[in-house]
């Protein structure tokens, strides 16, 4: 099992927050708080997972879903977005999301997440 | 926990503080020196006499209204102090700077091993939550923060335990064009998920970045620090320079005053190369409302006098003060000057300049000391300075630490008041009653120069 995620959110203690959780759960974790810094991880490593927040200040999180996807079919995208951010549901699952998990995050439900995807 | 309630918000609860996330990985591992943990069991009388004895003629009772003030405005407090020598070898502690919102938690290793919240419970639960009981207004609870997540996230999940509430943890960055925190009529606001505003009774607060432009005077919420804090003193060096001298000037009979290296206020741009004649070739430069380092320039040299002059606003006004030295600068006049003690040399002979921080907060008993550690600089002080190098190498003790999330490893100029680290500073108990009496005297003269400023009655407590 591949147990490297990739958390793309802009909001650096919500990275932070969430790296330290998951990395107590075992998993290697990277994070970048914008596109660009992401698909330059994506360059040059292979993840198990990606935790991706729709908006991003570069661009949005189906942008970098659809490059992971091309690159490696294999990797669980989990896409995560705002309250009340409508449609962004059905955008992700037709753009091959693997999940979709609604603002606020509680970590501990999105470890079973992860784990429902693996 | 659910992060990302709104854009920089996230809800601590219950039941998250986890220490693993809320110290250094050096600090958890570490164990504190016995000394400094005797020096934090003193009682205030220990203190006095202690005080006294190292000066005589320092009046008891007036040590005691020091050590036993409780401040209206200035409740939590941090001040950085040197620990210096002239040339007769009498040495002191001399205060540097003052700050509200101090950061410090994180590299203090546990009083008590039984007690894993250590300093963060004790300032929530001996200064905050009495605070917050007292105050009237409904509400939630908030930690609002623009540095140092990581001491902010322990502050929050120390009041969500202390509170068994939720508590919001709210960046609030003076860049951010729609901030998640706003005031309506003197009242504290955060966003939640639903992007509706929800009212805050009393927020822990470590705003640091130009706080005035953000937090309002007369504030309804209760805030641990109000802004009346920063504006007296707690985050103006120039404020903080006045109030020292009003406290010297009322204290001078009692035998006890606030020891800074010499200080000059208000000089204009035009002037700096005039002091810095004056002074003999050496001084250090500050802009007032800097902290955390920035803004603060020192200065053996020409070439950096005229560095620093490019740096700053030829329209402002500056603090200058006198250098603490290390002993390679010749030609200072040896009664006035004063040099930095330094480290205990290693084993490779080096000896550097350090601060020393003090965490200080205010409890039913007083003003008393939360946490310790120290800074040293880059570059020995008995070293010749290479050529091309700046003297704020040999003098400058913050931390550049990589990122500013303050969950970056601190490298090892951080000293620990630990077993391993401590002795190297050549600190005694004497010490860290002089620089803690040193400390309460600058939060006594910052609070009183706030309620002279801003009145007796602080709406926010």
């Amino acid at each position: 099992m591949n147990n490297k995620i990739l958390i793309v959110e802009d909001d650096a203690v919500f990275c932070k927050l969430l790296t330290r959780f998951l990395s107590k759960n075992d998993y290697e974790v990277s994070d970048a708080q914008n596109g660009a810094d992401a698909l330059q991880f994506l360059k040059n490593n292979t993840f198990g997972h990606a935790i991706l927040d729709y908006r991003l200040p570069d661009m949005n999180g189906i942008d970098i879903l659809q490059k992971i996807k091309e690159k490696t079919p294999e990797t669980k995208v989990i896409l995560i977005s705002r309250y009340g951010d409508e449609g962004v549901a059905n955008k992700a699952i037709y753009a091959g999301a693997d999940a979709f998990v609604s603002k606020p995050i509680n970590p501990t439900e999105l470890l079973q997440v992860i784990k429902g995807t693996t | 926990m659910k992060l990302s309630i709104s854009k920089n918000v996230h809800l601590v609860e219950p039941g998250d503080f986890e220490p693993t996330d809320h110290w250094y990985p050096r600090v958890l591992n570490s164990n504190i020196h016995p000394l400094v943990s005797y020096f934090l069991n003193l009682s205030h009388e220990q203190m006095m006499e202690r005080y006294h004895r190292l000066h005589p003629s320092a009046d008891k009772n007036a040590i005691m209204e020091i050590l036993s003030y409780q401040p209206k405005y200035f409740r939590w407090a941090g001040t950085d102090l040197m620990h210096v020598t002239n040339h007769e070898g009498y040495r002191k502690l001399a205060v540097i700077e003052t700050n509200s919102c101090p950061s410090g938690q994180k590299s203090m290793p546990l009083l008590d091993l039984n007690v894993e919240k250590g300093g963060y419970k004790r300032l929530i639960e001996q200064t905050f939550k009495p605070m917050v009981e007292k105050h009237p207004l409904k509400g939630n609870l908030a930690v609002v923060y623009d540095k140092n997540p990581m001491e902010n996230v322990g502050y929050a999940a120390t009041i969500a335990d202390a509170f068994q509430e939720d508590v919001f943890l709210a960046k609030f960055d003076k860049n951010d064009p729609d901030p998640p925190v706003k005031f309506e009529n003197g009242l504290m606001h955060v966003r939640n998920e639903k992007d509706e505003w929800v009212p805050i009774r009393a927020a822990f607060r470590y705003v640091t970045q130009e706080p005035w432009t953000r937090l309002p005077q007369k504030s309804k919420t209760l805030l641990l620090n109000p802004i009346e804090a920063c504006l007296a003193g707690g985050r103006n060096k120039e404020v903080a320079s006045g109030a020292y001298d009003w406290f010297n000037a009322k204290f001078k009979a009692h035998g006890i005053g606030i020891f800074t290296p010499k200080t000059f206020t208000k000089v204009p741009y035009g002037e700096l190369k005039k002091y810095f004649e004056i002074l003999g070739g050496n001084m250090v430069i500050k802009v007032p409302d800097s902290n955390a380092g920035q803004g603060v320039y020192t200065v053996v040299s020409k070439d950096e006098l005229d560095f620093a002059m490019s740096k700053i606003d030829p329209n402002d006004h500056y603090l200058i003060q006198q250098l603490i030295h290390s002993n390679y600068n010749k030609g200072l006049d040896p009664t006035q000057a004063w040099y930095h003690v330094g480290t205990i040399p290693d084993n490779k002979g080096r000896s550097y300049a350090f601060d020393l921080r003090l965490m200080m907060h205010a409890t039913e008993e007083g003003i008393r000391p939360l946490a310790v550690y120290s800074r040293r600089s880059g570059f020995p002080l008995n070293q010749p300075l290479p050529e091309n190098m700046n003297s704020w190498e040999v003098y400058g003790t913050n931390l550049s630490i990589k990122g500013d999330d303050g969950w970056t490893y601190a490298d090892e100029r951080l000293m620990l008041f630990d077993v391993r680290n401590f002795g190297q500073l050549g600190l005694g108990v004497d010490e860290l009653i002089k620089a803690f009496v040193q400390s309460a005297m600058a939060i006594y003269a910052i609070d009183q120069n706030a309620i002279i400023t801003f009145g007796e009655n602080n709406t926010n407590v």
